[in-house]
């Protein structure tokens, strides 16, 4: 089968060359090797039946003396599985010989290998690149790209990082990392990698929805990955096991048949631009990471895409990167704040235009008056990214917010809007996998035709009540919700 | 915890104020505290009902003019905690923070009575966003506010604001957690302070009424757990529970420091105290209470704890805060007199006894004059609420 943007992949550690890699690593043992030579057996396939999974990862290459052991024990497993219409993937990683490795799985009739860095131009098989969010080839020719540092969403188990100067709880999630993809490499599908965390008792279930959730409500794909008590367990067919993992394909195939969400566009008043690399790659991230802890409607727009991007419907633009754009760029973010728009630029900004606007003081901006707009210059060379953040929200205002999301602290949401009918969908990750003690409630602006909630934790969707306020907007009170829940909004 | 008095407290007479069941006689201050009259209005809903009660109830006190006219008025109003961390799906302004419609109603009527400057205060949680932004979030209609007189404007008073330098208000006597503040200069150019604010209960203090309204103004940029070491930070980062309620840190070096480093690190101890001693250093000219829709249980939502929104349908406002608190409390169903390990004082000083120690004003109901709607009247139970949610929980368990 070939690889495609709809692939769902899936991490299938089996092997001699896993057992090697693994067998360098704490805590490795013989029972946990005994694990990965079971899945080597094209029996263990079964539990992918009637799941979304149709494309496995295998370790390929890895510059270790079992790599050639690795590519012969998995001809079984890779000959069974695509009879059954699955697909391979094989990672060719640290000192892998690539020509041998890539030859390897030529002949093995693997779909893709996935590589740091450039792919080699004679690969004669398609080349997944496969890097740190950082250091992503986005332009890279590949349908797919796959992000090798991504974080185990939910809270942080440390107890010193459990709340920011937010007040609410600190959240992993890889949301600002596939925004950032999303806009870097548009129409391409984006894999995510990253696996169960270490821990002495058994990850429950929803750990893993939530796996699935965060990168799949964003529009990319983790690479599932079980821990190895799972794995364990779902080769000897234990029942909590297989019921865990009905779940979490379930998670899975709740995205599949809400596909039509990865078309819509993420919305906001305030778009951040930055080249999302280098020196400028932390700046960007953090900024967009902190944007949905205080509950900042952003969208992302790529520096090189940017002269062609409509500014249509913002508010705000954030150019975040110290260099400062090129003058057909720059002509058009001062045209965009001289229309009404706000402005926000770095320090370096040069020769900033027009006079400033001495009645309105905040901490870390200037504010010059622009035609209809304003142009806001940070007045620190490093300021801090929280505070950026706060600033710019305070400067742009909550009087014209769409969406506000009241009792869910460890909750992020986002807002999306379908291409053409104006349909809206605001999306809801429960980092914490607990409800709170009292449902979410979200105000919205604009009341719509309909609201209703979907979710895997619910048999069907629940049509949401409009509560109009006298004040103007609409509240709209969902119940409890533990991972993952979506409000479709139609007009 | 000490058993002992610090010379301080001794000093101004107030009591021994831990471990002791009943107080003893209270010393010198609590004698000359002053008796003042507190008027009690009911008032079901924020409608228009608001504006006519609250006009009534300050002409039962003698009227605004005296207190207000020409005079730049600072309102002290409540925005604790997470602003999107609701009761249930209650709205802030129906729980836990002073409703903008009382807001308006107040700020109208000080402009009414000649106030020249009206200046609306508050430290939202952890922020530098404008109090405007802030009403924003939650809503409201800020310009409802500030077009309810003439020169009203807002100030964040969590930071140095419009201000150039902090204000040291000193403590008369000497304090007895701290000699002073240094506050947001809205505190010191103001000539009449009102405290605006909601009736609630307090998961760590008992009870939160127009005193305890007083501690949200010290500033997050030198008592708060982000503040700076030698100089306030620039910008308020966290809350106030590492200074004040625990000492796990002191308040950045340049403002007044802990008057002994032996004190007590529990909240039930400080809060109180500190409560006292500010409403000393920074005197309420007038206290408002906000009890027309209200919580039970804490201050904000806990989550964990039986908590209900409720609408006891009384405002209270009174010329001295202890005064005003006292009654207050009474409305609430709870003894002005209590005192730590009577409710709603578990495991907390009462702020008001310590506030009578200083020599603020008197609890003692029978010591002050209660005009308006009689007291009997309008009590709502707030223990008989947090007990019925408990039968409820332990029925369905």
């Amino acid at each position: 089968m070939a690889l495609s943007t709809e692939s769902n992949p899936m991490r299938w550690p089996a092997g001699p060359l896993e057992i090697a890699l693994r067998e360098k690593t704490k805590g490795f043992t013989a029972e946990k090797a005994e694990v990965l030579r079971n899945w080597l057996d094209p029996a263990s396939l079964g539990i992918l039946q009637g799941t979304p999974v149709n494309c496995l990862v295998v370790s390929w290459a890895s510059g270790l003396a079992a790599d050639a052991d690795q590519q012969k024990a998995l001809k079984p497993l890779i000959e069974k599985g695509k009879q059954t219409g699955l697909s391979f993937v094989g990672v060719i990683e640290n000192d892998a010989n690539k020509a041998a490795a890539l030859a390897a799985a030529r002949s093995a009739g693997l779909s893709a290998v996935a590589m740091e860095g450039k792919a080699p131009a004679d690969a004669g098989i398609p080349v997944i690149p496969r890097d740190a969010a950082a250091q992503m080839s986005w332009g890279a020719d590949s349908r797919v790209l796959s992000i090798s540092d991504g974080i185990w969403p939910g809270i942080p188990q440390d107890v010193n990082q459990v709340g920011g100067p937010t007040n609410l709880p600190w959240v992993d999630s890889n949301g600002a990392v596939l925004q950032i993809a999303r806009a870097m490499a548009p129409g391409k599908g984006v894999w995510i990698e990253f696996d169960p965390p270490q821990q002495t008792t058994a990850l429950t279930a929803d750990a893993y929805m939530l796996g699935v959730a965060d990168p799949a409500s964003y529009g990319a794909r983790w690479v599932v990955s079980l821990d190895d008590g799972l794995r364990a367990d779902l080769s000897a067919k234990k029942q909590p096991a297989m019921d865990s993992w009905k779940k979490i394909a379930g998670m899975m195939a709740f995205f599949e048949e809400h596909k039509e969400a990865r078309t819509y566009e993420p919305m906001g008043p305030l778009a951040v631009i930055s080249n999302f690399a280098g020196d400028d790659w932390q700046r960007g991230e953090e900024a967009i990471n902190l944007l949905p802890r205080i509950r900042q409607l952003y969208q992302v727009i790529a520096r090189s895409r940017a002269e062609g991007a409509s500014f249509e419907g913002l508010q705000a633009i954030y150019y975040i990167d110290p260099e400062a754009p090129g003058a057909a760029l720059r002509e058009k973010l001062i045209a965009f704040a001289k229309g009404g728009g706000i402005l926000f630029v770095p320090s370096k900004w040069p020769n900033p235009e027009g006079p400033p606007a001495t009645a309105e003081a905040y901490l870390l901006f200037n504010l010059h008056t622009l035609g209809k707009g304003r142009l806001a210059v940070c007045k620190e060379e490093q300021p801090d990214t929280y505070d950026s953040v706060a600033d710019i929200q305070n400067i742009i205002s909550h009087r014209n917010d769409q969406i506000r999301l009241y009792n869910a602290p460890s909750m992020n949401f986002f807002y999306q809007a379908s291409p053409q009918a104006g349909n809206g969908m605001i999306q809801l990750l429960n980092y914490s996998r607990r409800p709170a003690s009292d449902g979410p409630l979200f105000y919205v602006k604009k009341q719509h035709r309909l609201a209703r909630l979907v979710s895997p934790e619910l048999a069907s969707a629940v049509e949401l009540q409009w509560n109009p306020q006298e004040a103007g907007g609409s509240e709209l009170p969902l119940p409890k919700i533990s991972v993952y829940g979506a409000v479709e909004l139609e007009n | 915890m000490k058993d002992e008095l610090t010379r301080r407290e001794m000093l101004l007479g107030a009591g021994a104020l831990l471990t002791l069941p009943v107080f003893p006689a209270w010393g010198r201050a609590a004698v000359t505290a002053p008796t003042a009259r507190v008027s009690v209005g009911r008032c079901m809903n924020y409608g228009p009902e608001v504006l006519p009660t609250l006009a009534t109830m300050f002409d039962q006190l003698g009227g605004l003019d005296r207190l207000v006219r020409g005079k730049t008025v600072a309102v002290k109003i409540n925005m604790i905690g997470v602003r999107s961390q609701r009761l249930g799906t209650a709205p802030m302004e129906e729980t836990f923070w002073t409703n903008p419609v009382v807001i308006g109603g107040v700020v109208h009527l000080l402009g009414k009575a000649g106030a020249r400057r009206i200046r609306v205060v508050e430290g939202p949680w952890s922020s530098a966003e404008t109090l405007e932004e802030v009403m924003y979030s939650m809503n409201w209609k800020p310009q409802d506010i500030l077009s309810a007189a003439d020169n009203v404007e807002f100030e964040n008073t969590n930071y140095l604001g419009r201000g150039k330098t902090y204000s040291r208000l000193m403590v008369p006597g000497g304090g007895l957690i701290y000699p002073g503040y240094d506050l947001n200069h809205s505190y010191a150019d103001c000539d009449v302070f009102v405290s605006l604010a909601k009736m609630k209960e307090h998961a760590a203090t008992g009870v939160t009424l127009s005193m305890k309204c007083v501690y949200g103004s010290t500033p997050i940029t030198i008592y708060g757990e982000g503040a700076g070491v030698d100089e306030p930070s620039i910008r308020p980062h966290g809350g106030r529970g590492g200074v004040f309620h625990f000492a796990r840190r002191m308040p950045s070096k340049s403002a007044p420091q802990q008057i002994d480093m032996s004190l007590p690190k529990d909240a039930g101890y400080r809060i109180p105290r500190i409560v006292a001693e500010l409403c000393t250093a920074r005197p309420v000219h007038l206290a408002i209470i906000d009890g027309v829709k209200s919580a039970t249980g804490a201050e904000t939502n806990y989550g964990s704890r039986p908590q209900a929104a409720v609408n006891p349908g009384v405002l209270i406002a009174g010329t001295n805060c202890v005064a005003t608190d006292a009654v207050a409390m009474a409305v609430m169903g709870y003894d002005p007199m209590a005192v730590r390990g009577t409710a709603p004082f578990a495991s907390s000083d009462s702020m008001l006894q310590l506030g009578e120690g200083l020599g603020i004003g008197m609890r003692d109901m029978s010591r002050n004059e209660v005009v308006g709607v009689p007291v009997s009247q309008v009590v709502f139970s707030y223990s008989a609420v947090r007990d019925k949610i408990l039968a409820a929980a332990a029925k369905k368990a």
